[in-house]
């Protein structure tokens, strides 16, 4: 693990991810696009963050890396004792059932089985799972759980959707854009729900999102531009979700 | 200039080539089937018919004992006669130095120097006979080809007792001898029978036949009725020993020829609708799920002001181009196929030319097929694209609805995996897919099952006829009818451990206006060497008196046990009798009929019961027995059980061999168009599904498992469908194969049913893991951020 890491900033948390010169360029026909430029980055256990920034800047693209769905071109990601970048696809597989809860903007649910088949589609192969039911009934859908996602809201396929992150008790929730389908109200019991498992688990939670005001739930904020990070806000009054209107 | 609808469509071709391909690879099967089976049917057929006029085949051909030639004029004079010409038929024993197994010719007359009317001589090769040299022959091809023999070979023969040396002048052919096989024989054996060709004094004399003749052949004028004819023939012919005068449609040669004609046809009514079928159901389902993908640029097009009209040719447009890719490759290969399978009919059927032309309106009316079926494949889709009306069309379609239905609750209910689940419901939820990918896949197996079962129905008959129905190791032929004497003559020859005696006595059968030729074979009830073996394989016994007939003559003349049948006597006497039908035997081979000896006996009147003779022997005196037997004047012809046994088996290999690669190939050409196009249709409908579950954790092979699940058990459940529709298919193709001449029996080996299961499953698992492969190029990123 670089040496830099071992130099635990704030709170005393353990560190969750390192990334030393974090690069990804996507060449397309004769044109290169540089979606990071050499990003270092230390994401703490337990913690919530925030990356804001406009489209482009390279936001997802370290969600996607972090998620083990895509390699830097060059650098270094460490998730605890592994090194991610030296891992090979089958591997990085692996990484992703035992440690990722992934949330989508579009929910991302199997049409064709229910809400508690939806979980179990992950508990399947999880090492430690809670029971698809339990995972359910903390997102407060325990009574919707023979429903399939066409006979359920936007909102409580988000939450089937969380559920389905959360029921394998991951170390690290990873969510593009939760609430960007979903009304004020009904993303704010979506948020709730995260920060819960945040709480209850101990999940470090890593939040992609163009609204501002969610930022204020996080301990930080990764402020994105042009594939760098251009600064770094610390929380120190974080608002819970509840409190959240946009 | 290229208008902007037209360049989708080749993009949508180009992006749709692997499907597209795969129909057209089902069509093109439907089309190279029927291009290949008429374009032989067709080539055939104006072969013969050229061969027919050119080279003067008779329209009824007529033998006797022994007539004098001042006969020809009084047939000549006859109504509707406009040639006759008479002809001496002499069979003889060939003897080659090296070889101990009987060799026979049937030497015919012609006149100076291999000329005559009708069923005229083609020259191959040299110069006809004179016509009064004793030794010198025309030989026919095959026989010259079978036995390596060139022009100025000597063959030794011993004719009508006497002992000469023949001349090889010529190679030739003729009309009347197409086809021509041995009297006893069951197949044609060109190394062992010969066809030759004698000056007409020369045969006279070899003979012992001076100013006479044996056989007759006529050429009718136009218009003239054959019916009536071939009455005042067997009158006027009756007291010469007249067998009954026949026309070309019975004339054996023809009658092969024929019957093999009407397979070819029976060929095109079957194969090509299936894969035609198959390639309707390709397109109604290809061409359904693009429309479902492309409703949002259906709906803009719409907005932009393209007509339903428009819309929906654009798509017609796609199936048309889809049926022509199937058109162009099925019309080369089918081509192709048809040429090779022509010359190899050349190797059976014996022709001077051979014309090969498929005449093209074949082709035109297998094109006309072709863009039928995929037309009438695309109208649900392109119906479906010209009612979407532009608003409905540029929303996003509704999500399929799974809801607690009937699968469902069984998932439940069974405790099945997520996966399970997935992929049950999916095959729930397009029950039309799915149903076209089972009868797909199960009428690929159908087909090569259908196919590949003649082959142990050709073993059923073999095993049926050699084994049960013939126990003989060598049955000897006489040159006519002989008394028993004979039996005690044989018995007594070294090696010799049983003698049965059995005769065919020529006879007109007849119930009321229906008549039929048939030879009734003699039998006795406790005959331990021959016996009447039904299609079944089981032994049927002899009625103590009375007839029995095979099925197909009893159906022809409309008689059931208890009928009672008028017989005529053809040959010598014109005895006429009734008998009493006793039973019916269900056998596989020609229109027979079997009485024991003594009741024949009434109609024959004759001391010479033995026409032939059934011998078991030491197989230690097998070489001895022959060589003494062939040197008795009284034998015409020596036939082998094991030869005849050994030569059937090399055509049946002969024939895996030429077409097991093409059936195999066709059934596969259904199975990997099947199963290309609804994987690729699956993995396009799932493949959001596929890449969300491998963003959850799933490892590609779980992931495949979903793709290959739903495709391995749709294919799974074809598989006994397949059976059971190969069951029956099998059935339809064998009575429509079946003939006058002989059928084969359906009697499939349970391998056969494996082997067409594997082949498919082969097909299947192949093209659906060159799909599956797609599962490793999955973009998860992408689904992060789209809706599907």
């Amino acid at each position: 693990m670089p040496e830099a890491v071992k130099t635990e900033p704030g709170n005393g948390r353990e560190v969750a991810f390192v990334g030393r010169s974090l690069r990804k360029t996507y060449v397309t026909g004769e044109t290169e696009v540089h979606a990071l430029r050499g990003v270092d980055l230390d994401i703490m256990a337990g913690e919530i963050l925030v990356l804001l920034g406009p489209s482009g800047s390279g936001k997802s693209t370290l969600l996607n890396i972090v998620g083990g769905l895509d390699r830097p071109t060059s650098g270094e990601l460490w998730y605890r004792d592994t090194e991610l970048t030296a891992l090979d696809e089958a591997d990085l597989t692996r990484f992703r059932r035992s440690s990722i809860g992934f949330i989508f903007q579009f929910y991302n649910l199997i049409p064709s089985l229910t809400a508690e088949e939806n979980v179990r589609l992950v508990t399947d192969i999880a090492e430690n799972p809670m029971s698809a039911k339990e995972a359910l009934e903390l997102v407060g859908l325990g009574d919707r759980r023979h429903h399939f996602p066409a006979q359920l809201s936007g909102g409580e396929q988000q939450r089937v959707a969380v559920a389905r992150a959360v029921a394998k008790r991951p170390g690290v929730l990873l969510c593009d854009e939760p609430t960007g389908a979903l009304d004020s109200a009904t993303g704010v019991r979506v948020l709730e729900t995260l920060a819960e498992a945040n709480r209850e688990l101990g999940t470090t939670l890593i939040l992609i999102t163009h609204n501002a005001g969610i930022a204020a739930m996080a301990d930080r904020v990764f402020n994105f531009l042009d594939g760098q990070i251009a600064s770094i806000e610390t929380n120190e009054n974080r608002i819970s979700a509840s409190e959240m209107t946009w | 200039m290229v208008r902007a609808l037209d360049t989708k469509l080749l993009r949508d071709l180009w992006r749709l080539r692997g499907q597209a391909l795969a129909i057209g690879l089902v069509i093109g099967a439907a089309m190279a089937t029927f291009v290949m089976a008429l374009g032989v049917h067709h080539s055939l057929t104006q072969t013969r018919d050229a061969y027919y006029d050119r080279y003067q085949y008779g329209d009824i051909f007529v033998s006797m004992t022994r007539a004098p030639r001042s006969i020809v004029q009084r047939i000549e004079a006859v109504d509707g006669v406009a040639i006759a010409e008479g002809r001496i038929e002499q069979f003889a024993t060939l003897e080659f130095a090296d070889r101990i197994e009987p060799v026979r010719a049937l030497i015919n007359s012609v006149g100076a120097d291999g000329e005559s009317k009708l069923n005229r001589l083609v020259l191959a090769e040299g110069r006809g006979p004179v016509i009064d040299k004793a030794n010198e022959v025309v030989i026919d091809k095959a026989f010259a080809d079978a036995n390596d023999l060139d022009l100025g070979a000597r063959i030794d023969a011993v004719v009508y007792g006497s002992r000469t040396r023949l001349e090889v002048v010529g190679i030739g052919l003729a009309p009347d001898y197409i086809w021509s096989i041995a009297p006893g024989e069951l197949i044609p054996d060109a190394s062992r029978y010969g066809i030759f060709w004698m000056g007409e004094k020369a045969l006279e004399a070899a003979s012992g036949r001076t100013g006479a003749i044996n056989a007759l052949s006529l050429k009718l004028e136009r218009g003239a009725s054959e019916d009536e004819v071939v009455r005042h023939v067997d009158a006027i012919v009756a007291q010469y020993g007249g067998t009954g005068a026949v026309g070309r449609e019975d004339h054996m040669s023809n009658a092969f020829l024929t019957s093999e004609l009407d397979q070819l046809e029976a060929m095109t009514t079957i194969i090509p609708p299936i894969f035609l079928l198959v390639s309707t159901f390709l397109v109604y389902v290809v061409l359904g799920r693009t429309i479902r993908t492309e409703r949002e640029e259906i709906g803009l097009m719409k907005a932009f002001g393209y007509g339903n009209w428009a819309i929906g040719w654009h798509y017609l447009k796609f199936a048309i181009a889809v049926a022509l890719i199937g058109i162009l490759m099925g019309s080369a290969l089918g081509w192709w196929m048809g040429l090779s399978m022509t010359e190899q009919y050349a190797e059976y059927y014996r022709f001077p030319f051979l014309y090969y032309q498929v005449a093209p309106n074949v082709f035109a009316t297998g094109a006309a097929l072709a863009f039928g079926s995929a037309g009438i494949g695309a109208i649900g889709g392109v119906r479906a694209a010209a009612a979407l009306t532009p608003a409905v069309a540029m929303s996003a379609p509704p999500p399929p609805i799974y809801r607690a239905g009937l699968v469902e609750k069984f998932g439940q209910w069974a405790d099945i995996s997520a996966v399970g689940n997935m992929i049950i419901r999916h095959i729930a939820r397009w029950p039309g897919r799915s149903a076209v990918t089972v009868s797909g896949v199960a009428l690929s197996l159908a087909l090569l099952f259908a196919t590949i079962q003649f082959i142990d129905g050709s073993r059923a008959m073999l095993d049926n006829y050699f084994f049960r129905a013939q126990r003989q190791d060598i049955s000897v032929a006489f040159i006519e009818p002989q008394n028993e004497k004979v039996l005690f003559e044989l018995a007594s020859m070294p090696g010799v451990l049983r003698v049965e005696p059995a005769r065919a006595v020529p006879v007109v059968m007849r119930n009321g206006a229906l008549s039929e030729r048939v030879g009734i074979e003699a039998a006795e009830i406790d005959d331990r060497l021959s016996a009447r073996v039904d299609a079944n394989g089981f032994e049927v016994p002899l009625p103590a008196s009375g007839l029995m007939l095979s099925r197909p003559l009893a159906e022809k003349l409309d008689l059931a046990p208890g009928d009672r049948a008028e017989v005529e006597l053809l040959g010598g006497r014109q005895t006429k009798t009734t008998l009493t039908v006793a039973s019916i035997i269900d056998e596989l081979i020609g229109t027979r009929a079997y009485a024991r000896s003594e009741a024949l006996s009434r109609l024959t009147r004759d001391g010479t019961p033995v026409g032939s003779a059934n011998l078991l022997i030491d197989p230690l005196y097998r070489d001895q027995l022959i060589t003494e037997l062939s040197d008795m004047p009284l034998v015409l012809g020596i036939t082998e059980r094991d030869a005849a046994m050994q030569l059937f088996e090399e055509i049946i290999e002969e024939n895996i061999m030429a077409m097991m690669g093409f059936y195999i190939a066709f059934a596969a050409a259904i199975a990997v168009g099947v199963v290309y196009n609804s994987a690729r249709i699956l993995f396009s409908e799932r493949a959001h599904e596929l890449a969300t579950m491998r963003v959850l954790g799933y490892h590609r092979s779980e992931v495949g498992i979903v793709l290959l699940g739903e495709l391995a058990l749709l294919v799974v459940v074809a598989v006994p469908v397949g059976c059971l529709t190969g069951y029956f298919l099998a059935q339809l193709m064998v009575a429509m194969f079946s003939s006058d001449l002989f059928r084969l029996p359906f009697a499939p080996d349970r391998s056969s049913y494996g082997f067409a299961a594997l082949v498919v499953l082969a097909a299947a698992s192949a093209t659906a893991l060159i799909v599956a492969r797609r599962v490793a190029r999955l973009d998860m990123v992408r689904v992060l951020k789209a809706r599907d």
